[in-house]
């Protein structure tokens, strides 16, 4: 096992490198930089213009921009933002809680309900509830998120002033509050958003169960279970549902990764506190060094979370382990 | 069996929705809280390194300037000082402080803090979007303090738009001085900076700033200002902006009473209009004027793009061809753009300048109306005729050229398929690529690799604020920026009759030149105009004293809730 982790974080390295490099190339060939916001405001004269431009170092050649930031980086100094001229650390120290706790706390709701659900439509498969709760999953599979947002934000408003919050990540008397209406508060205003992306993910979740839970359903060994005289409940949860969750150790280690830009639109929308917004104007502003933060960090999320789902997969499935991994 | 883990699921959605945060109801009347909101974070919480809206909205209740701008008259009022004299050579002013003024932390503002003010804003090394305002030919005004309460500015020459100018955020000597020694300015009070930090003289100071959420001030009670009555001002309490990404959540949270200041765009409009009418939203909804800033088509006239090599691009013919121009100011659709972009509530743009700028504004241009036949009529006069259903120019070139403008904007898309599709019918090929607002920008002011673009500046009261626009080496002069010498004679008296105008101390004779500006523009056509929004502002109806302006908000000190 020590010789698979160590395998594991050296490769690491290279691929972090890679994919930031390949970032900033690609942010820098984008024609203009941060700058070219500012040119067209008639009060910014062109030497204001060069005097920031110097002030941010954009006036040196590319590979050196690149290196002292990575040599930055190495010192855990992930540079300035072009557009709000403080730390990127700072910016995205201060969403970061609470872009953890949505995605955290939607996350839970998805599995929380996909699974059984999934379970339930594939056991009695083409009943009634599997056709009702199929409808209903391409329903949430395609509905786009910030519209499903829309709606319970006028679904919020229907329902009056004291129920749901239309948006927001808490209230604006939130420092006033003592600390059991603080909780009250926070979970008052997750409650829309977490159904709103929970909603989108529930519905390929649940589905992938249900057709896991099917294929396996039919196989030789589960015969074999039932020849054997086992209970179909002892069948399914012991035999079944055991073989079929392989695939969601693996997701759940991707969506690691998806906790920095998932949300960006939902966020806009219920003016969630986020980091998926925060990207999503960084690069439109070409604000480099935030983005390239917020690369940085999603890079080793989504590293982390394979290396996390696959000892995970050690640990349930017997027919996995470290040396056939490591030699992969 | 399976049922279960659904159960519990169910159960606990239940016990979410029952949280409810037990507290008093979130009155903004009761409590005299303002609620507004803005779509994007402040940049900075320092005055002068300000170079986004959103942060000089929210420092302009916490930082007060020397004298303001009223937004009625459009004439300089008195602010931190209580009058002011030019002297008979015009060439210094003398402002006379106000006494007891006071910063948050209970130092007195004294004219060393508006010398200090100066000193940074002076200083190559702090980038800041206010010192070429301030500079008179290239160069600073010198500016001296004979005592506490008076501050005397020597101008190298008579310059007229220094009161427009010289609107500058004070800011604290005791507090920023040490800083900017340090050669720290360009990185303080920026805005992980705590808000109490923050020390302003203005009638609200920052209490608390939650990136993405919120901005919350509280009522200054030192401010200097007070009512017929005597009370201090200001009547709010507080303000809270709240910052909403999303134009049409921010609507829907204006309706729901969480907003109380909304500026709806035009098809909100007619929506407000309605929902008062029948009583759904209790509100008022006021035309404040025409907006300052309008979109306008500009034709590149850059050699430095078109003639490579001693070969000149026919399009630059074109570009330059008066008759040309000329047909397609008359081929462009005002009353339709009005009509299908802006439901009706917008007004055709005749000058650069919008008629809401009194002093300014030429009311006696004549618009080019819209007649294609007309247009065709003075293309086929000029030797552009039809071949093969495409229009060719004299010399047998068929006309084709790029149209672009920035995306994100419906109204912007709209007005482009119009001309492109009013053009088509005169036998002219315009293909439109809209691009990213930095991408375009490079290509205007850089690259110049253009043909043909639509976009809009934002105007102000003060035309010499448009320098970079009017004057042949400015860098915004779009058509063909940064030029060493006027490449025309009609730049050539632009520019003449801009230092005309900024040496003219006489408000009233200074009008003719910039109407002459605006006149050349429209004759020469640099730049074709399209149309000028009407703007209005919905507001709660229990909010008083609210009179907001298109140049802002008159007396806002004075706006408070009618509790019944």
């Amino acid at each position: 096992m020590t010789r698979f982790l160590v395998r594991r974080l050296l490769n690491m390295i290279p691929l972090i490198i890679g994919i930031t490099l390949i970032s900033f190339l690609a942010m820098s060939l984008v024609p203009g930089d941060y700058l070219s916001n500012l040119k067209m405001n008639p009060k910014i004269s062109p030497e204001v213009i060069h005097q920031l431009q110097a002030q941010f170092g954009l006036d040196q050649p590319l590979l050196v921009r690149y290196v002292k930031w990575l040599w930055g980086v190495l010192h855990l100094d992930f540079g300035y933002s072009l557009q709000y001229r403080v730390s990127v650390t700072s910016l995205i120290a201060a969403r970061a809680l609470n872009t953890v706790i949505l995605a955290a706390a939607s996350m839970a709701f998805a599995w929380m309900l996909a699974i059984p659900i999934g379970i339930i439509v594939a056991v009695r498969q083409n009943s009634i509830w599997d056709r009702v709760l199929s409808f209903l999953a391409f329903f949430g599979m395609s509905i786009p998120n910030f519209f499903l947002a829309f709606l319970m934000v006028y679904f919020a408003m229907w329902m009056g002033k004291d129920w749901l919050p239309p948006g927001g990540t808490f209230s604006v008397d939130y420092n006033s509050l003592d600390f059991a209406n603080r909780v009250a508060d926070r979970i008052n205003h997750l409650i829309l958003p977490v159904f709103v992306l929970g909603v989108a993910g529930m519905a390929g979740l649940m589905r992938l169960m249900r057709s896991q839970i099917l294929e396996i359903k039919n196989s030789d060994f589960v015969r074999t279970a039932r020849a054997k005289g086992l209970s179909e409940r002892v069948v399914i949860y012991k035999h079944v549902l055991r073989n079929a969750l392989n695939p969601f150790v693996t997701m759940a280690g991707y969506s690691l990764g998806d906790l920095l830009g998932g949300a960006a639109l939902v966020e806009a929308v219920m003016n969630l506190q986020g980091l998926g917004l925060l990207l999503l104007n960084a690069v439109r502003a070409l604000d480099i060094y935030l983005v390239m933060g917020s690369v940085l960090i999603g890079t080793v999320l989504l590293l982390v979370g394979n290396l996390l789902a696959d000892m995970a997969l050690v640990a349930v499935d017997p027919r996995v382990d470290f040396s056939s991994m490591a030699s992969q | 069996m399976a049922k279960r883990p659904v159960l519990i699921a169910v159960c606990a959605l239940a016990l979410t929705a029952g949280c409810q945060v037990r507290r008093a109801a979130n009155d903004h009347a009761r409590q005299q809280i303002l609620y507004t909101a803005i779509s994007s974070d402040p940049q900075t919480f320092n005055p002068i390194l300000v170079t986004d809206a959103y942060s000089g909205e929210i420092l302009g209740d916490v930082f007060e300037s020397l004298i303001r701008i009223n937004p009625v008259t459009t004439l300089p009022e008195p602010g931190l000082a209580e009058k002011w004299e030019i002297a008979p050579d015009q060439k210094s002013i003398i402002f006379h402080l106000r006494r007891g003024l006071r910063w948050f932390d209970g130092q007195p503002l004294t004219a060393r803090d508006v010398l200090f003010t100066l000193d940074v804003i002076y200083d190559p090394k702090v980038p800041n979007s206010i010192r070429p305002g301030l500079l008179i030919d290239g160069k600073p005004l010198k500016a001296e303090a004979p005592d506490d309460y008076t501050v005397v500015m020597r101008l190298p020459k008579p310059f007229a738009p220094l009161l427009y100018a010289i609107g500058i955020p004070v800011i604290p000597a005791h507090i920023l001085e040490p800083v900017w020694k340090a050669g720290q300015f360009n990185h303080s009070w920026g805005i992980n900076t705590p808000p109490s930090r923050i020390i302003g003289d203005g009638p609200f100071r920052l209490t608390r700033y939650v990136q993405n959420q919120f901005v919350r001030m509280e009522r200054n009670p030192d401010y200097w200002m007070s009512d017929e009555h005597g009370v201090r001002l200001p009547r709010l309490h507080g303000k809270v902006v709240q910052i909403i990404p999303d134009a049409n959540a921010t609507y829907l949270r204006y309706q729901y009473g969480q907003i109380d200041i909304y500026s709806p765009r035009a098809e909100e409009v007619l929506d407000i209009r309605q929902k008062i009418k029948t009583g759904r939203l209790r509100a008022k909804l006021q035309e404040i004027g025409i907006d300052t800033g309008e979109r306008f088509f500009c034709f590149n006239r850059n050699p430095r793009h078109y003639v490579k090599n001693g070969v000149t691009d026919p399009k630059l013919t074109w570009f330059t061809d008066l008759n040309f121009l000329r047909a397609i100011a008359h081929s462009i659709d005002k009353k339709g753009i009005i009509n299908l972009v802006y439901h009706g509530l917008a007004v055709p743009a005749v000058s650069d300048v919008s008629p809401a700028n009194k002093l300014f504004y030429n009311p006696n241009l004549k618009d080019y109306d819209y007649d294609p036949r007309l247009a065709a009529e003075i293309l086929e006069g000029a030797g552009y005729h039809m071949a093969d259903g495409r229009r060719v120019d004299p010399s047998g070139h068929p006309i084709e050229f790029n149209l672009t403008t920035a995306t994100g904007s419906p109204e912007a898309d709209q007005i482009c398929a119009i001309f492109k599709q009013d053009l088509g019918n005169l036998g002219i090929k315009v293909n439109y690529q809209p691009l990213e607002f930095t991408t375009l920008v490079e290509k205007v002011e850089s690259t110049f690799d253009w043909d043909c673009v639509m976009m809009g500046l934002t105007g102000t009261i003060e035309p010499n604020d448009g320098s970079n626009f009017y004057r042949s080496s400015g860098n915004l002069h779009l058509w063909n920026p940064n030029q060493k010498t006027p490449a025309t004679p009609w730049e050539a008296e632009i520019d003449r009759l801009m230092d005309q105008g900024a040496f003219e101390m006489d408000p009233s004779k200074r009008a003719p030149y910039y109407w002459k500006i605006q006149q050349i523009l429209h004759d020469q056509l640099a730049i074709i105009q399209t149309v000028r929004r009407k703007d209005y502002v919905s507001w709660t109806d229990s909010l008083e004293n609210y009179r907001p302006k298109v140049w802002g908000v008159y007396k806002p000190e004075w706006m408070q809730f009618k509790v019944d």
